[in-house]
């Protein structure tokens, strides 16, 4: 389970509150809420790469708010996928088991079954700037995931693919959540996403956490209205 | 309005072509100007002027190659923390790094005595570790490295800014340390500005004369043997002992020219 209590972040102006928020292990969390309301802050201070005012995370019983980003076993998958350029896949995957100095057999082993259950398998020795957008996620995913990760960080991960592709993301990120089982907190301001992704959802604004709700409470809250009311003409399209 | 443009254009042209040949005549000049007589002779008959101009060589290549390895060892590291840090007084440092670049050579060589010299600062830990920069190898390489410092520090700076830093953040939380993430992600992504900003180190410190002169006449550089045989022997013995360090000169700039086009 990820505790974090009383999490205080202060860059300039912008304070990021948060003040209890549980994630059960193996739960798929999702953080929505409009731009510029600390969602990436939240990410990027539970990864540890911004050293909070106040406040503890705590992970399975362990506090790692004073560890730096390397020890808390956190995988970020960035809006861009940050795959690295002068790596082939097969290497992209294989870094975090390489840093962690895992047999070269073992490596290859899991590599060659997280690519399999990715259906990458094929793209081992191509380079990022030779894969499309929806083969560049799934390979950020299978960097992210071969490292068994407390909790896998999403950040807006679907929203450089476009419509057609992000329907194929969420069925494949469903079908991972599944096989898999892995915590993740994923950040998105698209409703589509959250409802579709989360089994619970977190809703932020102005740096705070506003509630926690399934996706059936959240859209009768008033804050699912100015989603749903952006939707509407659409809606009302398809109905005609 | 064509008439004007044309007009306008050719103008252009003239001037550019005015520009350019001032560039390019002095270069073309040193090669014509150049009596293979005097180069068999001073490179292959006379012995002593031979040894002479070998050792000026050999301690000009050795001089530019060790204060641009140890400028990598310094300028790497400052590099990155003025690409990727925030702190106080950052652009103070900055402003500090690009002094050499502005200061008149002399002043250099009469700033690098004060500092490390005999009568310097630091005069008692250069006399307990009897070490002396006048007159000596030693003097010679910390010029060089003055000179050029600003102009590795920068280009490394600018190539380590272009990588993302977001692929860093991805390494360390994939388990990798700071030092890690830098070694196995930024360093080989900013590999060309690294041997950019070196070999444009190299070819400043090759071009060294005037920093040279106040703090190491010996043992001689090419920069100052050429000064000497201009004054003593005359032009076209300037001229012989020109061609090797041009040359190398023009090698490094066609090299940094390759580099930047593969980028």
């Amino acid at each position: 389970m990820i505790l974090i209590k009383d999490l205080l972040v202060k860059i300039k102006d912008f304070t990021l509150n948060i003040s209890h928020l549980e994630i059960r292990n193996g739960e798929y969390f999702v953080i929505l809420g409009p731009s510029g309301v600390g969602k990436t802050v939240l990410l990027h201070t539970l990864m540890g790469f911004i050293k909070p005012v106040n406040g503890t995370i705590i992970v399975n019983g362990v506090d790692v708010s004073n560890l730096p980003p390397e020890r808390r076993n956190f995988a970020l998958i960035p809006q861009d996928f940050a795959l690295f350029p002068h790596m082939n896949v097969f290497d992209n995957i294989a870094y975090g088991l390489r840093v962690r100095k895992v047999p070269e057999d073992e490596i290859r082993r899991r590599v060659l079954r997280i690519m399999s259950i990715l259906e990458i398998d094929h793209l081992s020795d191509r380079r990022p700037d030779q894969l499309s957008s929806g083969e560049k996620q799934r390979v950020a995913l299978a960097r992210a995931l071969v490292i068994n990760p407390h909790v896998l960080l999403l950040d807006e991960p679907l929203a450089n693919l476009d419509p057609r592709l992000r329907i194929k993301a969420r069925s494949l990120i469903k079908r991972l959540h599944k096989e898999l089982c892995f915590t993740a907190i994923h950040v998105t301001h698209n409703i589509v996403e959250a409802l579709d992704l989360g089994e619970r959802i977190g809703y932020m604004m102005n740096g705070k956490l506003i509630f926690v709700a399934s996706p059936e409470e959240f859209l009768r809250t008033k804050h699912a209205r100015y989603y749903i009311n952006e939707l509407k003409p659409l809606l009302k399209f398809i109905v005609d | 309005m064509l008439r004007r443009v044309d007009f306008l254009i050719l103008l252009l042209s003239i001037i550019s072509t005015v520009g350019i040949s001032f560039i390019v005549l002095p270069i073309i000049a040193l090669f014509l100007l150049v009596d293979p007589d005097i180069l068999v002779r001073s490179f292959l008959k006379e012995p002593s002027l031979f040894m002479e101009a070998r050792h000026a060589f050999i301690t000009t290549i050795e001089a530019s190659l060790l204060s641009t390895i140890l400028l990598l060892f310094l300028g790497i590291p400052l590099a990155y923390i003025l690409a990727r840090m925030d702190f106080p007084f950052k652009s103070l440092i900055e402003g500090i790094i690009d002094i050499p670049l502005m200061i008149p050579h002399t002043i250099a060589g009469i700033m690098i005595l004060c500092a490390y010299g005999r009568r310097g600062l630091l005069k008692g830990l250069m006399n307990t570790l009897n070490i002396s920069i006048e007159d000596a190898f030693l003097g010679i390489v910390l010029v060089m490295m003055f000179v050029s410092f600003p102009l590795i520090v920068d280009t490394i700076k600018v190539g380590i800014m272009a990588v993302d830093p977001m692929l860093e953040m991805v390494a360390r939380g994939l388990g990798a340390t700071r030092f890690r993430a830098f070694i196995t992600i930024t360093l080989p992504l900013s590999y060309r500005s690294i041997l950019a900003g070196a070999i444009l180190a190299w070819a400043r410190a090759l071009s060294e004369v005037g920093a040279i002169l106040v703090v190491a006449y010996f043992p001689k550089t090419a920069n100052i043997l050429t000064l000497e045989w201009l004054n003593v022997y005359g032009l076209k013995y300037a001229v012989a002992i020109s061609i090797p360090l041009v040359l190398l000169a023009l090698s490094l700039f066609i090299a940094l020219r390759l580099l930047v086009r593969a980028k």
